[in-house]
């Protein structure tokens, strides 16, 4: 359930000024045991987020979100995708 | 780690509470992983059952163990928490436990659940969507872009009561949004796969 691979950025109207998503990779796990709860079904989404700076550096971060978390964060992404359409 | 007899003879400290009440505070305030750093809790234990600070230090070890091992099994009915006793228990105490123990179990478990070990959590989502009109390179455009910034918090298990956050900000393009959003429906895709098995 790996997934990975944006194009390289188009230079033409980037500007320089903010950090740049640049890869975006996501795992869908679920957590079976832990040292406080022996059996477990929790479920969860892991996104590593790759963004390049001003200069060109490359930083990750990874998250990890509940499963109610990440519809939010889904449905922010649709609105997003929505507004952008519109201008 | 299993329970010892030293465990069960330390808890027999509980039958000079005054009352059942007392009995159930301890026991809820013994379960948090911190129980056994607070010297408030452990003052207020010698005062409430007039023992020394080292028989008090023990209950308090022996019921943050009981606690602990209850939630990590999941022991959610009588039958089985009453089995978890040595046979020449008082039998009134080990009602007492177990009916508290009963009446917590849904908490603590999620308390744990709560409190695992994960990488940093997403806690907040800003996004703002803009066009660029000009720069520095070309004088007229109309380039829509996003703003993004997400606040992500470090592992809470971690940092205790201080929790630390830090934000990421970044642009994306309506490509590089679209894929995002195309990597996001998938995961979507997966789980109600899942749901529906």
């Amino acid at each position: 359930m790996e997934e990975s691979g944006f194009r390289e950025p188009v230079l033409d109207a980037k500007s320089e000024v903010t950090g740049q998503l640049i890869d975006f990779q996501w795992k869908l796990g679920m957590a079976v045991s832990s040292d406080s709860c022996r059996s477990l079904k929790y479920p969860y989404v892991a996104v590593m987020l790759k963004v390049a700076d001003h200069s060109g550096q490359v930083s990750s971060k990874s998250i990890e979100m509940t499963i109610p978390q990440f519809q939010n964060f889904y449905k922010q992404f649709k609105e997003i995708a929505a507004v952008i359409e519109t201008v | 780690a299993a329970l010892t007899a030293e465990h069960f003879v330390a808890l027999q400290s509980l039958l000079k509470a005054s009352s059942k009440d007392v009995v159930r505070q301890l026991c809820q305030e013994s379960f948090s992983s911190s129980c056994l750093d607070s010297e408030s809790l452990l003052d207020k234990t010698c005062s409430s059952l007039s023992v020394p600070q080292g028989e008090a230090a023990q209950l308090l070890q022996a019921l943050h163990h009981f606690t602990r091992l209850v939630a990590f099994r999941d022991l959610s009915s009588a039958e089985a928490i009453l089995a978890l006793f040595p046979e020449n228990f008082h039998q009134n105490l080990k009602n007492l436990l177990t009916k508290i123990i009963v009446e917590h179990i849904s908490t603590w478990r999620a308390e744990a659940q709560a409190n695992q070990i994960s990488l940093p959590r997403l806690v907040d989502l800003d996004w703002r969507v803009d066009i660029k009109t000009s720069s520095d390179n070309i004088s007229r455009m109309a380039v829509p872009t996003c703003l993004l910034q997400m606040k992500i918090q470090e592992d809470p298990s971690l940092c205790g009561e201080k929790p630390s956050i830090s934000a990421v900000t970044m642009e994306l393009s309506k490509e590089t949004l679209d894929t995002m959003l195309d990597g996001l429906g998938r995961i979507r895709d997966q789980l109600s796969a899942v749901a529906n098995k």
